[in-house]
């Protein structure tokens, strides 16, 4: 019940956001040693990690499927996006539901934080250096106080696969 | 008509263009039905064929009336020449030829045209040249029979009564109770119409537009009732429309506000047409009285002939000085509520001297005896128009309920507990939700059966062009698919059957001397197949040439070797591949490419498969295979190391334990099991999966033998859980997008809300197959 409640209450507030109040917020997770921060409008909700059904013939990222109130939604498990170390799921272990052009996707981290302003003065951009594999998820770094998040670029998380084969094409044509 | 046409406008002629495309879909196949008449040379009417040639005639007619109305002069010309030369047939003042069954279709294909014209432009201006075309060729063949006959670029002008007044030879025409309901449907939607209108005008009575349309709108709607005979509905209507010129051409006395009394009227045509709908004639007590209130507002008034019947409540109060006439009107604006109440409402009539007034009406009723038997009956729709969105929103609503009625009734807190009344309210639960399920099912298909009758002119026109002789067999008219797979499966079936026709089918000539009938015989077929709904086309036509598509094969590189080794199957399966035969020519006639392609694209969209099997000289098969698209299957629940999966029972032949010396492995490790005489190859789901299965060995779990087209595998599992009613859901897009998932069709939610995948059994043979 008392899950029911909050949910219609954040609904509510849903439904009062527009692009300006969603403006520089983050939504920041732990994952590894690290902060990092997904722009808070592509979150839908925040769940505790459940049992997920695998699927076959995936990408090692790709856990698998969840129920999510009778919605099926595949679920990405971040760590091992960025190739790092497995680490057993517990109690801390969150799904933070993301919406992309209509699509749903769960993103497993280590565990959420909370929701920060970033401003865009308060943004650097990602470091020359790490332009390597990894860096096409970043978006940016942010910082807060003596802090820093690093901000993905959540559309890259889901898709870079596909963006980069678009990028590889585009020029040949 | 002015060019910008208000929105209203555009709505009539949008419900016009609909109208008439289904008038024209419902009577093309009786059309055709004509040539069965002439295939004996010219035709005179007998007594069977001419209720067919009277529906047709209505057709026409009807769009004549339509058309006429919102000024589609050519359309309606092009109608009113037809139904002139029907009209002569019709009484034999002329045999009817293939020539002339030709025109109908012409005409029909004409109209088409025009509506396509009218529904991008709003108007017809455009069609002028063809319909002056086929006009003069209707009228060629009417002959002297009626040189009023209109010519084309006029609306139609005024033939011969006895042709162009339907009205008088109502007698001679057979009704039909569809008639009669789609007479109903659209009157009552007319009313509907014109209530709205005169609201809008009664709060802004100079608005000329609005006049304009109602007139137009209470006149075909008068044109209607007069079609079938409703003289009293006619009446009234008429003089409702005499007020409305009068009114539009501004000579009506000044100050008169006829809208309420207007309002009050579409009420007494409402009651008449439930009265219909209810088997009565629609006959209108104190029809005179109307007719005599109306009179008022037409100049020059009308003679009174008053044989009072049923004078309504306000009337009354009038006439007893009670209330004045604009008060009257006043209170019906706000017509919301029941008369009386409103104008006790008001404080114009006290309680009292309501309800006196009703009595009196009570007795009114009483003296006109038993002919309004149900006066407040409404009238019945037989269907309505719903958004797809809410259809489609319900019936997922429907496939949410069905998984949480599984959740709450498997709820593991109940296992162990024996509870009566629980178990009882719970089976009722079930049996509803599932009628439920199959009753949203139900909603959103359409029987295959006015998809299938259009192909029957495909197959007139084309048997007629290329000079074949063919006859098109239907079969599972009934059978019902989604309304939008139909529409997307209705172009590959145009292909198809071009393709059967074009290519497959010989001449008459050919035929006999390849010893077979001269009509050749296209069959289509629709039918319920493994879960799937299977659309046949098959003909006895020479089949397709295999050496041609080998030879284009191996010019194109898709075939090693000289192809010899490819099953006849596996042959005609190469024209389905993309760009193979786009570039060239199949056959000698024409591309078979291009066709092939839409026939696949379609079907892709549709999660749809085709299958082709040819035999040389004897005939093509084509199988389009479609899945039900809002599926809840029965499946089979079946687990393997601690991993769930759901098999189509539909796919399921049968189950068994094997014993250690039923199973054979070959050379090659393919593990085979004998069941009854038969070898059929194992797979192990947990290796496909990379499952950790609860044990190795096959004797110690379970074989289930599956079938999907001829081709069987034994899938082994761990164990079988049960059986269940299972939504199908699919998995996500963002799934497909990143990998293939195998012999996977899809997933759907288990009773304790974990997700579970449902296996796709194509895909399992199809890899049984690979691996022998």
């Amino acid at each position: 019940m008392a899950e029911e409640k909050y949910r219609e209450e954040t609904e509510d507030d849903w439904a009062d956001d527009n692009e300006d109040t969603q403006k520089d917020k983050y939504l920041t997770f732990h994952l590894a040693k690290e902060d990092y921060g997904i722009e808070i409008r592509f979150v839908t909700e925040i769940i505790g990690i459940q049992r997920i059904t695998e699927v076959p013939d995936m990408p090692d990222f790709l856990k698998g499927v969840i129920n999510l109130r009778g919605k099926v939604i595949p679920v990405m498990d971040v760590r091992s996006r960025f190739h790092m170390e497995a680490r057993e799921y517990d109690e801390r272990t969150c799904i933070i539901v993301v919406n992309i052009n209509n699509t749903s996707i769960g993103l497993v981290v280590d565990k959420v934080q909370e929701v920060v302003d970033i401003p865009e003065s308060q943004v650097e951009a990602a470091p020359e250096k790490a332009r390597g594999k990894r860096s096409r998820f970043l978006q940016g770094m942010g910082k807060v106080n003596d802090e820093v998040k690093i901000l993905l670029n959540v559309e890259q998380l889901l898709y870079e696969e596909e963006l980069a084969q678009l990028e590889e094409i585009a020029p040949a044509a | 008509m002015a060019e910008k046409l208000s929105s209203e406008q555009k709505e009539i002629i949008q419900e016009f263009i609909q109208e008439c495309i289904d008038l024209l879909d419902h009577l093309e196949p009786t059309i055709i039905g004509f040539e069965e008449f002439t295939k004996q040379g010219p035709f005179l009417p007998t007594l069977e064929s001419v209720p067919v040639m009277d529906e047709v005639f209505r057709l026409f007619h009807s769009v004549k009336g339509s058309a006429g109305f919102l000024n589609f002069s050519f359309m309606a010309s092009t109608a009113h020449a037809a139904e002139n030369l029907l009209d002569q047939i019709r009484k034999g003042q002329q045999p009817m030829t293939n020539e002339h069954v030709d025109l109908f279709c012409q005409t029909i294909d004409f109209m088409r045209e025009v509506l396509g014209y009218v529904a991008a432009n709003l108007n017809d201006r455009g069609m002028e040249e063809p319909a002056r075309v086929l006009a003069s060729q209707l009228q060629a063949e009417i002959g002297g029979g009626s040189s009023g006959g209109s010519v084309a670029g006029q609306a139609p002008a005024k033939a011969p009564a006895a042709v162009a007044e339907p009205v008088i030879s109502v007698p001679d025409l057979a009704i039909t109770p569809e008639l009669v309901n789609a007479f109903l449907q659209e009157a009552t939607e007319q009313l509907q119409e014109v209530e709205e209108g005169l609201l809008v005008w009664s709060k802004d009575s100079e608005n000329k537009e609005v006049v304009a349309e109602l007139f137009r709108k209470i006149h075909s709607f008068k044109g209607n009732c007069g079609f079938l005979g409703f003289r009293d509905l006619e009446r009234l209507s008429h003089r409702m429309e005499t007020v409305l010129d009068a009114m539009k051409s501004g000579i009506a006395p000044a100050n008169a506000k006829p809208a309420d009394a207007l309002l009050n009227l579409c009420d007494v045509l409402k009651n008449s047409l439930a009265d219909i709908s209810q088997k009565g004639q629609g006959q209108i007590d104190g029809l005179d009285l109307y007719l005599e209130l109306l009179a008022d507002f037409i100049p020059g008034g009308q003679d009174n002939d008053s044989s009072v019947q049923t004078p309504r409540v306000g009337e009354i109060l009038v006439d007893s000085g009670v209330i004045t006439p604009e008060t009257l009107f006043e209170a019906l604006d706000i017509q919301k509520k029941p008369l009386g109440e409103v104008l006790v409402g008001m404080g114009a009539a006290s309680l009292e001297q309501v309800d006196s007034a009703l009595v009196e009406q009570e007795k009114f009723k009483g003296i006109s005896g038993g002919e309004q038997a149900h006066p407040a009956a409404s009238l019945k729709r037989p269907d309505i128009r719903v958004d797809l969105d809410k259809i489609d929103t319900l019936i997922d609503l429907i496939g949410e309920m069905v998984i949480a009625e599984n959740m709450l009734i498997h709820s593991p807190d109940l296992a162990g507990l024996v509870l009566e009344n629980f178990s009882k309210a719970s089976q009722q639960m079930s049996k509803l939700v599932k009628e439920l399920q199959e009753v949203a099912m139900t909603i959103r298909m359409i029987p295959v059966a006015g998809l299938f009758n259009r192909m029957t002119r495909l197959v007139h026109d084309l048997a007629r062009k290329s000079g074949k002789k063919a006859d098109l067999v239907l079969v599972g008219m009934e059978t019902e698919l989604d309304k939008t797979v139909i529409e997307k499966i209705t172009d590959p079936l145009v292909h198809l059957i071009r393709n059967s026709m074009d290519h497959a089918l010989e001449n008459p000539e050919e035929r006999l001397a390849a010893g077979k009938k001269e009509t050749g015989i296209v069959r289509l077929a629709a039918s319920h197949e493994e879960g799937e709904v299977w659309i046949r086309i098959d003909d006895d036509g020479r089949g397709l040439n295999r050496e041609k598509i080998l030879k284009k094969a191996k010019e194109k590189g898709l075939v090693q070797g000289d192809g010899s080794e490819l099953s006849d199957k596996d042959v005609s399966a190469l024209i389905f591949l993309p760009g193979f035969s786009t570039a060239d020519k199949v056959t000698d006639v024409s591309g078979r490419g291009v066709g092939m392609d839409v026939v696949k694209q379609n079907l892709n969209q549709i999660d749809g498969k085709i299958d082709i099997d040819s035999k040389p000289g004897i005939g093509t098969k084509i199988v389009l295979r479609i899945p039900l698209t809002m599926a809840i299957i029965d499946g089979m629940l079946v687990r393997v190391g601690d991993v769930r999966y759901i098999i189509p029972i539909l796919s399921i032949r049968e189950s068994f334990r094997p014993a250690a010396k039923a199973i054979t492995v070959s050379p090659e490790g393919q593990e085979l099991v004998r069941v009854r005489d038969r070898l059929f190859p194992v797979l192990r789901l947990h290796r496909l999966h990379k499952i950790t299965p609860a044990s190795e060995l096959l004797d110690e779990g379970i074989l289930v033998l599956l079938e999907n087209q001829g081709r069987n595998v034994c899938l082994f599992v761990d164990e079988i859980l049960g059986q269940q009613q299972t939504v199908i859901k699919g998995l996500s897009e963002y799934i497909g997008k990143i990998g293939q998932v195998r012999c996977v069709s899809g997933c759907t939610i288990l009773s304790d809300g974990e997700v579970c995948l449902i296996l796709e059994v194509r895909g399992l043979t199809d890899i049984a197959e690979g691996a022998d």
